[in-house]
């Protein structure tokens, strides 16, 4: 028989098995393009709603978690697959021990299986690149007749002939390392079915009698074929902290963005000032979600001060939390270069350059500031009058190094104490302590005024607040339906990142149900004889399905408590309250529900098959 | 006058068909015979002569194309896959030709296997495996698996696994086809053991001990028994 010709007869021969093998692979692979595709086109639509809006911390958390989601997806295939390859080539053991005592040459056996192994994958991987592409096509026409609009990319050609090519090569690998591994165990060895089983020489494993017989069996089964279900367990486990990661790290991401902005703008907070300085204010505060024009005002203008007096008399209101008064104005901020010495080479280096930009730029009372940012580094503190705080554009736009470099305003120089995530001028601002601003623009005048007010009466407290600045060209705006556009935004960006995790989850039910098949397949030897012994249908249906829930939930809680733990990290002060995993925790019961029915089809039609049958199959 | 004893196989026109591909395999070729309670028939014959699908037949393991089979009573012909399972634990007892050990249970649970499906409290049927393993020498193999056995021992298992549940009818399959003349010797003397005990016994063998044990031998060619004697 030619080196060609047995291969195929022997796949065509073992039908089940390959079309088993070929199906697991060719869904692991056509679910990962699948995502690669429709990843590469939500990327590029997230980019186009967020262009030219959010600051650049928040665009980043944007691209880093849909980078790491898309990164996950490839990896659950590569996983997955690699795991149905590796399950796959075990069973074929015993097959090169026959052919190996019968007198095959080890290379001529070797290359058997090799090329067995390369018709199987590569089979799997041309249909699944194609089926995903045509899968991308049908979701992202489905997703927009539900009101998304997403358009559809060519073909991403520096990451998918890549991606093909991983797909290709890694399952030949793992393969080839499990053909040769075979091939190095001696035929007697490799006859027994002790050794592809690794079962242990004596039995220690034994379970309590009180458990039903299926239970019990079950159990057995699975504790004695170790080797199997401990991979089962690893890789199961880590599509499962992956899935996660994915699913977790997205909805965790939405929160803490979204906690984020409230923290920077807060809730029930108003502004008093002149007409044009709230109507720029808003402007500045608003192109984080939406873009429009504005002219520049003269902040100076006399026009716009608050007497201290009328300050003095808001803090007497018993519904105001805070009283923030402020001095703002827009000018540009330079950067000041640093002459430092490199500690490696000895010599003197240059920190930064000479950069400028046009800021909006806050002098405010550190104790009284209304906001609570996420910093980095140190929030102003009122000893320090000449530190300033960052917004995180400006800082990765004029600095190189904010730790260690400082900006000059009005000619004078400040210290940088921290960087913040702040959403006013789209993270193009800087905050200095009032008594600084003062002393360098000459200007004594605060010129706005951020109430915070008590949640437990705002309209009493309002109206309060309108009979005190009655009479003056004052005017009152609540910051709230800003507050609430922007938390709106960011929902609307994350439920569009969301959606891959959500099909990521999908591929990982998927590929679970492969495995189920293969499992199945395998004991289908077994289980004829449980049957022929007298065991009825329900008995040995029970056996399969305890074993698929047993290793899908110890894998699921080993995966998902590893994945939270991940996930936690992703992102700096993450929000995770019981809004956000109760979800998590849905979705995986979701998918359980659907394994546990996805298992029940190849169960019932192993089942059918003649218990003759079953028993002889090879 | 001779006690009557009642039919416990009745086999009538028996025929079964395989498809395979396009060609269509007479294993079974209008097959009539009966066995009664407490006989011990053998089935002799050249290799694919229908012995095996006779005994599967008589399992209850497969159903036949055409014809009828009744065991204790039970037509096995247009049975559902729950009937057939409960008749198999209640009235036989099987011994493969090639044990059929399950491989992931030691020998003690093979055995307690079998007779926990049948009903049996998990405590009690594992000191009854204790005590059946024991009667067989293998009571230090107990908690081996089946892969660590060899072929006498696994034929042994086998024998005390069909045998747990106490069933009225043992089918045999070749029992001594892959044993040695010493090994063999030991399962023609339990065989000859449950015959003392009055069950009905069919097995198929070449081996000349057990014909010569056997009340009745049928031999069969073609799908066809071709002698009875």
């Amino acid at each position: 028989m030619s080196k060609r010709s047995f291969p195929l007869k022997d796949l065509f021969r073992r039908k089940f098995q390959t079309a088993v093998t070929v199906l697991s692979l060719t869904i692991s692979t056509t679910t990962t393009f699948f995502l690669l595709f429709f990843g590469d086109n939500i990327g590029f639509e997230v980019a186009l709603l967020t262009g030219g809006k959010l600051t650049t911390g928040f665009s980043y958390m944007f691209s880093v978690i849909l980078f790491i989601v898309i990164l996950l997806d490839f990896l659950i295939g590569i996983l997955v697959m690699s795991f149905l390859i590796s399950l796959a080539m075990s069973e074929r053991v015993r097959d090169v021990g026959v052919m190996t005592a019968v007198g095959c040459v080890t290379d001529l056996v070797f290359g058997y299986f090799i090329m067995e192994l390369s018709i199987m994958v590569f089979v799997s991987c041309i249909i699944g690149f194609i089926s995903g592409w045509f899968l991308n096509i049908a979701s992202i026409n489905i997703l927009n007749t539900f009101g998304f609009a997403i358009s559809q990319q060519p073909i991403n050609m520096w990451i998918m002939p890549y991606a093909f090519l991983t797909f290709l090569i890694v399952p030949h690998l793992i393969g080839t390392r499990v053909i040769a591994k075979a091939l190095m165990v001696k035929p007697s060895q490799a006859l027994s079915t002790s050794f592809s089983l690794r079962t242990p020489l004596k039995s220690r494993f034994s379970t309590p009698s009180k458990f039903g017989l299926g239970f019990k069996v079950a159990l057995k089964t699975l504790a004695r074929r170790r080797i199997a279900t401990r991979q089962a367990i690893v890789c199961l486990s880590l599509v499962f902290a992956l899935t996660t990661v994915a699913l977790a790290g997205g909805m965790i991401a939405n929160q803490t963005t979204q906690s984020y902005v409230v923290r920077a703008i807060q809730r029930n907070v108003v502004l008093i000032g002149n007409s044009d300085i709230i109507r720029r204010y808003v402007y500045l505060l608003s192109l984080y979600s939406e873009q429009r024009e504005t002219q520049p005002i003269n902040y100076s203008d006399p026009q716009f001060f608050i007497s201290n007096s009328l300050v003095s008399r808001l803090r007497l209101i018993s519904g105001i939390k805070k009283v923030d008064a402020r001095i703002v104005l827009e000018t540009k901020v330079y950067e000041v270069p640093k002459i430092t010495v490199d500690p490696e080479s000895k010599s003197y280096i240059v920190v930064g350059d000479s950069r400028s930009s046009d800021t909006f730029v806050l002098g405010l009372e550190p104790e009284n500031a209304v906001n609570d940012w996420l910093v980095m580094g140190t929030t102003l503190n009122k000893t320090d009058i000449y530190s300033a705080m960052l917004g995180h554009s400006l800082a990765t736009s004029i600095l190189t190094n904010p730790e260690q470099q400082r900006i000059k305003i009005l000619n004078e120089d400040f210290g940088i104490a921290g960087v913040c995530q702040d959403p006013l001028n789209n993270g193009n601002v800087v905050y200095i302590p009032l008594k600084a601003l003062q002393s360098i623009s000459g200007q004594t005048e605060y010129n706005l005024v951020l109430l915070q007010l008590d949640s437990s009466n705002p309209s009493l407290t309002l109206s309060q607040i309108r009979e005190e600045i009655n009479g003056t060209a004052l005017e009152i705006t609540e910051l709230n339906e800003v507050l609430q556009k922007h938390l709106s935004f960011l929902n609307t960006s994350w439920s569009l990142v969301t959606l891959a995790p959500l099909f990521s989850l999908v591929t990982a039910v998927l590929c679970l149900s492969g495995y189920v098949t293969l499992l199945i397949s395998i004991q289908q030897r077994d289980l004829a004889i449980m049957r022929a012994m007298g065991a009825k249908l329900r008995v040995v249906i029970r056996i399969v399905v305890v074993q698929i829930l047993i290793i899908v939930l110890v894998s699921g809680a080993i995966g998902l408590s590893i994945g939270l733990l991940i996930s936690f990290f992703l992102l700096p002060e993450p929000v995770i309250s019981v809004a956000s995993i109760l979800p998590i925790f849905l979705w995986f019961f979701a998918a359980l529900v659907f394994l546990g029915v996805c298992s029940l089809y190849p169960t019932i039609r192993t089942m059918k098959k003649s218990v003759i049958k079953a028993i002889s199959a090879i | 006058m001779q006690k009557l004893k009642k039919p416990a196989v009745v086999a009538s026109s028996l025929c079964k068909e395989y498809v395979i591909g396009d060609v269509v395999v007479e294993a079974l070729k209008d097959l009539s015979f009966q066995v009664n309670e407490g006989e011990f028939i053998s089935i002799g014959g050249p290799s694919g002569a229908g012995k095996t699908t006779l005994l599967n037949i008589i399992g209850g393991l497969e159903t036949p194309t055409s014809g009828s089979i009744t065991v204790f009573g039970h037509d096995l012909g247009a049975r559902d896959e729950d009937f057939l399972a409960t008749f198999r634990c209640a009235y036989i007892g099987f011994v493969f030709q090639s044990y059929n050990l399950i491989s992931t249970l030691t020998s003690l649970e093979n055995v307690a296997f079998a007779m926990e499906i049948a009903g049996w409290p998990a405590k009690r049927a594992v000191k009854r495996s204790q005590k059946l393993l024991k009667a067989v020498g293998l009571s230090h193999r107990a908690d081996h698996f089946p892969s660590q056995l060899s072929g006498g021992e696994q034929q042994r298992i086998a024998f005390v696994r069909a045998l747990a549940n106490d069933p009225p009818l043992i089918l045999v399959d070749e029992p001594t086809g892959n044993l040695d003349f010493k090994t063999g010797l030991e399962v023609v003397k339990v065989l000859d053991g449950l015959k003392e005990k009055g069950k009905t016994l069919i097995v198929v063998t070449h081996d000349e001990r057990i014909t010569r044990l056997s009340n009745r031998t049928l031999h069969m060619f073609d799908g066809r028994i071709v002698e009875s004697r």
